[in-house]
């Protein structure tokens, strides 16, 4: 009822304001077979009028507030672009498949928007297991010079060779965030660590992390504890958490989905595993922390005090940073409603979030490499457009640049702990979790 | 319906015939088929080590370890497969598919690659594991588990297809028996009742219609009938002459 009430009265909004060609754009966004005629779409997937994008992500399933969470982030810079004309003309349309955070989907949605819908570029893929899945679909395509742009995945395979060449990444790796994890927990004394990990291409990657960073130190991980993909938060973790008792560890790190690290981070507590619980921004923390406080509410802190997530983003509240209040301000204008064909009516979208604040990232640095493709853009100049991005402020305080030998646009890690239900910036390791 | 003691002994032999048919082929086919399965089973698990050893060659030396995990997950998606893990010539595990986490068996246990091991692991079940050397074993090892419980849940659909199969023939078989049996014994107990009218003399007062039907076949019942009738019109045994239509000994 609550939902049912929120969006009658952003309708009631959006429709007495002047954000009323947003509605319409919104349908056109979320390119309906209605709003981009085949007849019309060429081959390069560009128009006289659009620039289609195809993304395929978790719409739906247990990791569905990630591909929620980021489109909302990325629609809400692409409305700003189309109010404000598009890029030379032309809107920028989204294409939208759910792959439920699924690799078998994932493969069959990218064949279809390469094949059928005839996309100009892959873009906003969630998660590691799809996304490794997917490349070598691109490598498949490689005549046809498809590129997969900013995946919300830190693993190395879209990384490093042979499929570096089909990727484009912004965000850090999680060997980046791993390693930042395990040298501030090193440098408090907790050297005992264990990992808590997806037992999938996405847990590997950052169990692979944090062997390879711990090895820096000369020491090894204490254990492991892993779940299958797609648990839910009713899910018991307590075998998990058993087998990492044994082993007497000084801090875990999770690389997980927010609601099967929620689930350990409850059953940890509650057996008695009172040691940070580190995760990765692969999470969703919002959405993690979320299921805490759905459950214990003001209880919660018993658990969240715990945490400690890495993020690749800046922390949203900082309205210092120009993008940073661009994002607040466009969330807030536009506030993106999940896609109406892929709409659950149990998900309420969060008003800001780590992982929307990266999907605004990504739209706002694909809009500009659109517009350095020029007016007449094509697949086969468009890496050269990337290319051209040298030390770009994409407004976060951190310089972006691309070139054939580096495809990753950003290095920053950022670390966050939970104060009042909301994750702010750790600085001090020491004060906070030394043993 | 009527089955002559003669025929109910033939019945019981055919019965005790199926019986033995049956339960010797149920038993020679659960060995055959065991023996079938559970070699096919380890053959093809061997055959996916052995392909997996072959593609991590690459993928250990020169990429990462979620591509070795995207890998491993892939094969694990086979039916009767239950677990995979890959080891490094140092005896480190670099991918595996256990949750919650490896059993204590098996990091326990003495690393035998190439051969097949039987493992019962603690929650999981019986399992045949076999393996594979990664680049004659300079890079690692694969281990491929089956769960014995699936290739016993095949042996024993396979079986029970077959006792199912053997249970509709013989029931169908002691059905068209009887039939057959009845069918067959029916100009016999003709025959009786005909010799016992011929006893009782009562053929004096003229032939039934029963009596005309058993004396008409052209079959031995019918042979025996007349000569019946024969001996029963001649009174003195030494007048008998044979007649033209009995069949002689040759």
């Amino acid at each position: 009822m609550a939902q049912l009430t929120r969006r009658q009265l952003t309708q009631g909004v959006l429709a007495s304001t002047a954000i009323v060609p947003w509605r319409a754009f919104a349908s056109d966004l979320v390119g309906q077979a209605t709003t981009v005629p085949s007849g019309t779409l060429t081959d390069s997937g560009v128009t006289d009028s659009q620039i289609v994008l195809g993304v395929s992500t978790a719409f739906k399933g247990p990791s569905r507030g990630l591909g929620i969470e980021l489109y909302r982030g990325a629609v809400s810079y692409f409305a700003h672009v189309n109010d404000q004309g598009g890029v030379h003309g032309r809107r920028i349309v989204l294409k939208l498949r759910n792959d439920g955070y699924q690799p078998v989907p994932a493969v069959e949605n990218s064949v279809k928007l390469i094949v059928d819908d005839k996309v100009f570029a892959l873009f906003g893929y969630v998660g590691t297991p799809t996304v490794t899945r997917v490349l070598p679909v691109l490598k498949k395509f490689q005549d046809r010079d498809f590129l997969l742009f900013f995946p919300f995945t830190g693993a190395q395979p879209q990384r490093q060779p042979p499929y570096d060449e089909f990727a484009f990444n912004l965000r850090a790796s999680y060997k980046q965030e791993t390693a930042g994890l395990v040298d501030n927990l090193m440098a408090i004394g907790r050297e005992r660590i264990a990992v808590f990990y997806q037992a999938d291409a996405y847990g590997r990657s950052g169990w692979a992390g944090v062997r390879a960073a711990l090895k820096e130190h000369n020491t090894k991980l204490v254990g492991e504890a892993t779940y299958r993909r797609g648990e839910q938060y009713t899910a018991v973790m307590r075998a998990q958490v058993e087998r990492l008792k044994k082993v007497n560890p000084d801090a875990v790190i999770c690389i997980g989905s927010y609601a099967a690290c929620a689930a350990f981070a409850r059953d940890a507590i509650d057996n008695g595993l009172e040691i940070p619980i580190a995760n990765l921004s692969f999470v969703g923390s919002e959405n993690l922390l979320k299921k805490l406080t759905d459950e214990f509410g003001s209880e919660s802190e018993r658990y969240s005090r715990w945490l400690v997530n890495s993020q690749v983003v800046p922390s949203y509240e900082d309205l210092s940073m120009a993008s940073i209040s661009e994002y607040a301000d466009l969330m807030q204008r536009y506030d993106p409603t999940p896609p109406p064909e892929f709409e659950e009516h149990d998900y309420v979208p969060f008003a800001k979030s780590f992982t929307s604040l990266e999907g605004f990232l990504n739209a706002k640095l694909m809009t500009e490499i659109l517009v350095r493709a020029g007016p007449s853009p094509s697949r086969a100049l468009l890496e050269d457009a990337v290319f051209s991005i040298q030390n770009h402020d994409l407004g976060i305080g951190e310089q972006v640049h691309f070139s054939p030998e580096r495809r990753q646009g950003l290095d920053q890690v950022y670390y966050t702990i939970v104060d009042n239900n909301r994750f702010v910036g750790l600085t001090d390791w020491k004060a906070k979790f030394a043993v | 319906m009527k089955v002559s003691r003669l025929f109910q002994r033939t019945m019981f032999g055919i019965f005790f015939l199926f019986l033995l048919i049956g339960v010797s082929t149920s038993v020679v086919s659960i060995y055959s088929v065991d023996l079938h399965l559970t070699s096919e089973y380890e053959e093809n698990s061997r055959d996916i080590a052995k392909t997996i050893a072959d593609a991590s060659v690459d993928i250990i030396l020169n990429r990462d370890l979620s591509s070795l995990q995207s890998l491993i997950d892939q094969f694990i998606e086979i039916q009767g497969i239950s677990y995979i893990y890959i080891v490094n010539d140092t005896d480190e595990y670099l991918a595996h598919t256990f949750v919650p986490g490896i059993p204590e068996e098996i990091l326990e246990s003495e690393r035998r690659v190439g051969e097949t091991v039987t493992r019962n692991l603690a929650g999981m079940g019986d399992f045949v594991e076999v393996s594979s050397y990664i680049l004659a074993g300079h890079v690692g090892s694969v281990h491929i588990g089956m769960d014995v419980s699936h290739v016993s849940l095949a042996i024993q659909q396979a079986i029970g297809n077959q006792i199912y199969l053997i249970a509709i023939i013989f029931f169908v078989g002691i059905f068209a028996s009887i039939w057959f049996v009845s069918f067959a014994a029916k100009p016999i107990n003709a025959l009786l009742d005909y010799a016992v009218t011929l006893a009782k003399r009562e053929s004096e007062e003229g032939s039934s219609e029963t009596d005309e039907r058993v004396l008409t076949r052209n079959d031995e019942v019918g042979h025996l009938a007349r000569l019946f009738q024969y001996f029963s019109t001649v009174s003195d045994p030494d007048k008998l002459e044979q007649p033209s239509d009995v069949p002689s000994k040759e």
